[in-house]
């Protein structure tokens, strides 16, 4: 009885959430999901850890219908073609740990889910829902962003499914704010092949594990003719929403890679990102964070 | 009937896992969260959301009209007498509000979900008033005053002074002026606070509690509850965590027996998360200013300690901290002239209570890390310096505690050998480049370990039964709050009864069947319980060999108790299978008898008198902690890789109870000393959530390498002392030392957090501040 134990689950403190939930509806396809995102006001249920969370703290209340999305088998795993990746929505970050897909083609997706909140948080949280979380210290967002990821968006009008594509970069708009429709759901991530680039992510939080990234940087490209070459940057933590780093990508493309390159990039970083003091950390740490993590990867792992 | 008994191993020191930890592990254990009484409603409370404010109106007449719910009250139908250490906090605040976590109305509902509804239909209307946040500003003449009956805001005073602070520092060589700002931080009970009140129909109570203080509990419930203390029984379930944090009554507790006295039905409160972080109390923040003195040669000459104490709205026992500071201010390490002065100022702020380790986690930190502060500043090495001023057992410290076995030097000395501690800590010191730096450093402390005699009794009452069966039943006054005092007593009477552990009940979950006990607290329970538990063991042995001698014409002098015979105790052969005797004796006709023996023991120490002299606990303990520590340069983090402690515990009763004790003290301390930080910007929590309040989780647990000290205390059960709080009170400040030993700054004001690493090293200039 998944309702019973959902009923439980969402019986929170102000009391009022399950009240709001007029019907459930667990779907089977991704078309009965479009169609459900049709008929009105739905809160989308995937993994839940951040739904689950929000609606607790009183941050967030559910529309009158909740749909789960779970039972979509299309939505969850990883397949390849090309060189390039889809990842259905509902693959999770347990998933992107252990795939061998994700393993061999795209590295940068294992080691960021390797630093992702605890086991227990990586086996319900889904790529897709970290996406539509849309939190500036997404974790998975800064890889992605870094990648070239594109999401799909499926929503159904006048009887036909309609799908778009979106860099994962403009997809996200603010805190907890994103480019997604109403009546759209995000069903797969698209990453570009890599071709052999390298990429590295690094977060920090005063903790090793179970942590929200107080900074974060992560890093595809290669080095060519002793040169940096098809870089791309990106920043978590550091702005309304995970940013690219224009201005280190510059600092770095076709230069040589050496000392002086790096930090000249290094000194791109603070154009790039506009972080705040907030509980967690200072707007001083956090640039001098991103300094320091994205050094380590420049130096560590694409002069290795 | 010749059957010989084989010698058993001793108990003592063995490895006993906790007799409640399967049960903990396999989700079945009870607490009172999962206590559903029949008619059962459930209670909520309405917290202010002003720091210092007057109420002007406050209008519950939705919320009471409110389907489903039962009662609604505020601090007009609640007397206004107050409880906690001063007096100062009913439970229901009428007329004016003082601190966050305030209580000013509360209700009874059918449903959680109703209570909460409930709750926000009542309209509060306020006038906000001038508040005060910092302890040195509500002492000026300008500041708003918080109680009436309290004029400058002062909630409670200590003074010692002993010597003479001038002479001392006329004849130091050296004299170092510092200040230490000392933090906020929680106990993080993994079970939130709550409580089930039940009035029976004669008008009695009983209270399902947390408390680790039951019968004393009673006496500071009743005044407010305007009933008699002999009319309150306390069940203790299990706790998920107490830390000292129920040592005290708190606002939630009276306030869910005035909702089921109105009600008369049973009323259970649960606290939130959230609710958990604002509105339980604190460790008692600190601002410590010290100046010290050393002649040339090492010898500490003077000690003179002004401390400010952030009280908050109320008085709990936060501000009593100062009575546990002043003994290792005074008397760790030989200190001829010393002057201490604290007070503990009203402000703003939520307030502090007890907490594992009290006044001496903050003492602690100051003078182990001015410890090292003044060993560089004359030129010794640490480990010289602290044996330079190390006391002798036999010593008397200045406040008259009796140091009779005296184990610091040892301590001091092992702890430097086993971490080859001099050579380590000359070559970190040398190393200036490199992004990660490898640290060491020590630090020591001295805490009671044979009880603290603050109150007019520090004992413990036991009572030992034995059936039919030769089943043990020991009813004890002292409760069980996971520190493993379930696990002590039974060893300590299997083995002085010969039984297997297996046999034995204890019974200390409820004040109408238990005798009294002061409360766990002070590292007290297994000195004090443990030896009213052998006592009671060795009166029904005597009972028993008694009559076995009459049974068997034996004198009871050549008999022993072993395996469940009576031996005889030259050769082990059985006399008697002991549940035989145990029948012969209870169906013996007119003679007949039951093994039902009774203890009070009130251990041999003195409560203070002027200047607070006195020799308040039975026996003393020292340790000695090393930390090594890897401190990332540029992010500022920093990793405990090891820890080595050595402690005088005087005697091992449980190895797994006592390295649980150790592990646990750890991982607090290095949150105190890391990365635990209740930050609380004008009266407001800012981080009341585990997502922002930082615990240690497993990854930073270090490796541990234990050393005890075992020598027989002579008044301990088996020689043991008290060791529990220690642990939490020693690993942050040689954390903070080892620190120093890598990257060559001292933080003062800790947690020591990568941010404030970081700033240190490379100079934050914008943004806010830690």
């Amino acid at each position: 009885m998944p309702w019973l134990k959902f009923m439980a689950a969402t019986r929170s403190r102000s009391g009022f959430n399950m009240n709001e939930i007029a019907n459930y509806i667990a779907v089977d396809t991704i078309e009965e999901a479009a169609e459900t995102l049709a008929a009105g006001p739905v809160t989308v249920l995937a993994g839940g850890t951040d739904l689950m969370l929000q609606t607790e703290a009183g941050t967030r209340s559910y529309a009158a219908t909740l749909m789960n999305i779970r039972r979509v088998a299309e939505l969850r795993g990883v397949g390849l073609e090309d060189g390039s990746l889809t990842i259905g929505a509902l693959t999770t970050v347990s998933d992107l740990l252990a795939d061998p897909i994700i393993g061999a083609h795209c590295p940068i997706l294992a080691e960021t889910a390797d630093q992702f909140a605890s086991p227990q948080i990586r086996n319900m949280a889904s790529i897709g829902g970290n996406i539509c979380n849309a939190s500036p210290a997404g974790d998975l967002l800064v890889p992605l962003i870094a990648l070239g990821a594109e999401v799909a968006l499926v929503s159904k009008a006048d009887g036909a499914l309609h799908s778009r594509r979106m860099p994962v970069e403009e997809f996200v708009i603010g805190p907890g704010a994103s480019k997604l429709g109403d009546t759209e759901i995000l069903t797969f991530v698209h990453i570009p092949s890599q071709d052999g680039a390298a990429g590295a992510f690094r977060k920090f939080g005063p903790r090793p594990a179970l942590e929200i990234a107080i900074a974060a940087v992560a890093v595809t490209g290669r080095i060519e003719d002793g040169k940096f070459a098809h870089m791309r940057v990106a920043f978590g933590a550091v702005a309304p929403t995970p940013v690219r780093g224009r201005a280190v990508e510059a600092a770095l493309e076709d230069k040589p890679a050496t000392d002086e390159t790096i930090n000249a990039a290094l000194a791109a970083t603070d154009a790039d990102i506009s972080p705040i003091d907030d509980v967690r950390a200072s707007a001083w740490y956090r640039r001098h964070l991103i300094r320091t993590l994205t050094q380590e990867i420049l130096a560590d792992v694409f002069r290795a | 009937m010749m059957d010989q008994i084989a010698e058993q191993i001793s108990l003592i020191g063995q490895r006993i896992p906790k007799p409640d930890g399967a049960a903990k592990v396999l989700g079945r254990t009870q607490y009172i969260n999962d206590m559903v009484l029949h008619r059962m409603l459930i209670g909520k409370i309405l917290r202010t959301d002003r720091v210092h404010a007057r109420i002007l109106r406050l209008d519950i007449s939705k919320a009471a009209a409110l389907p489903g719910v039962h009662a609604v009250i505020t601090g007009d139908d609640t007397p206004m007498i107050g409880i906690g250490v001063n007096k100062d906090n009913p439970p229901l605040k009428s007329g004016t509000v003082r601190c966050i976590r305030d209580e000013i109305a509360a209700v009874a509902a059918e449903t959680e979900a109703i209570a909460d509804q409930a709750l926000a239909l009542i309209e509060v209307e306020y006038e906000d008033l001038p508040a005060v946040f910092d302890p040195a500003e509500a002492l000026e003449d300008s500041a708003p005053q918080l109680h009436e009956d309290k004029p400058g805001n002062v909630g409670l005073s200590y003074n010692i002074s002993y010597g003479d602070i001038a002479a001392g520092e006329a004849e130091s060589d050296v004299v170092l002026d510092e200040t230490y700002d000392l933090h906020y931080v929680t106990h993080c009970c993994m079970g939130p606070g709550c409580v089930l009140a039940e009035f029976d129909a004669m008008g009695k109570l009983t209270i399902y509690s947390q408390t680790q203080y039951p019968y004393n509990f009673k006496m500071d419930l009743a005044p407010t509850l305007g009933i008699h203390p002999g009319d309150i029984r306390v069940i203790q379930p299990p706790v998920g965590g107490a830390f000292g944090s129920k040592l005290d009554v708190y606002p939630f507790e009276p306030i869910c027996a005035f909702l089921a006295q109105k009600t008369r039905r049973p009323v259970k409160l649960v606290f939130s998360r959230e609710e958990e972080f604002i509105a339980s109390p604190t460790r008692q923040p600190v601002r410590a200013h010290i100046r010290a003195g050393a002649k040339k040669d090492g010898t500490l000459t003077f000690r003179d300690v002004n401390c400010l104490l952030n009280n908050g709205g109320y008085t709990s026992w936060g501000a009593t901290v100062p009575y546990v500071m002043m003994r290792t201010f005074s008397g760790h390490f030989r200190v001829p002239n010393v002057e201490f002065k604290s007070t503990a100022v009203y402000t703003n702020n939520p307030f502090a209570g007890s907490f594992r380790g009290y006044g001496n986690v903050q003492a602690t930190y100051v003078t182990a890390t001015l410890m090292d502060k003044m060993a560089e500043a004359v030129g010794m090495n640490p480990i010289a310096f602290r044996l330079k001023n190390a006391q002798e057992p036999g010593e008397v410290t200045p406040q008259g505690s009796l140091l009779k076995d005296c184990a610091l030097a040892d301590c001091i000395t092992i702890a430097a050998e086993k971490t080859d501690f001099l050579k380590i800590y000359a070559a970190n010191a040398k190393v200036e480049t490199g992004r990660y730096r490898r640290g060491i450093g020590i630090a020591t402390s001295l805490h009671n370990a044979g009880g603290a005699k603050i109150h007019k009794s520090d004992g413990c009452g036991t009572i030992l039964t034995m059936d039919d069966y030769a089943r043990v039943t020991l009813i004890t006054g002292a409760s069980e709050i996971g520190q493993g005092i379930d696990a002590v007593i039974t060893q300590i009477v299997a083995e002085e009864l010969g039984v297997p552990m297996a046999s034995i009940t204890i019974v200390n979950d409820d004040s109408a069947i238990g005798p009294w006990d002061v409360g766990v607290h002070a590292s007290r329970t297994t000195f004090i319980a443990g030896n009213g538990a052998r006592r009671a063991a060795i009166k029904a042995k005597a009972q028993i060999l008694a009559a076995a001698s009459k049974e068997a014409n034996v004198p009871a002098e050549e008999m022993e108790l072993r395996g469940g015979h009576v031996v005889q105790s030259d050769n082990g052969v059985s006399i008697i299978r002991l549940d035989r005797l145990l029948r012969a004796m209870h169906f013996a006709g007119e003679d007949a008898e039951l093994v039902m023996v009774t203890d009070y023991y009130e251990p041999p120490s003195e409560p203070e008198g002027d200047n607070h002299y006195g020799d308040m606990s039975a026996a003393y303990a020292h340790a000695a902690y090393v930390a090594e520590v890897e401190v990332d340069t540029m992010t500022g983090h920093v990793r405990v890789e090891k820890m080595t402690v050595v402690q005088d515990v005087g005697r091992v009763v449980n190895g797994l109870g006592i390295e649980g004790q150790i592990e646990g003290g750890i991982a607090m301390s290095i949150g105190y000393g890391l990365t635990e930080d209740l930050r609380i910007e004008k009266g407001i929590v800012k981080n009341p959530s585990f997502r922002d309040y930082k615990v240690a989780t497993a990854p930073e647990m270090p490796e541990i390498a234990y050393h005890f000290i075992e020598n027989d205390t002579p008044e301990g059960p088996f020689g043991a002392k008290g060791i529990a709080e220690l642990p939490a009170i020693v690993p942050a400040p040689a954390i903070a030392n080892a620190v120093y030993n890598a990257i060559g700054v001292r933080f003062d004001n800790p947690p020591i957090t990568p941010e404030k690493v970081a700033r240190a090293l490379h100079g934050g200039q914008d943004g806010g501040d830690q």
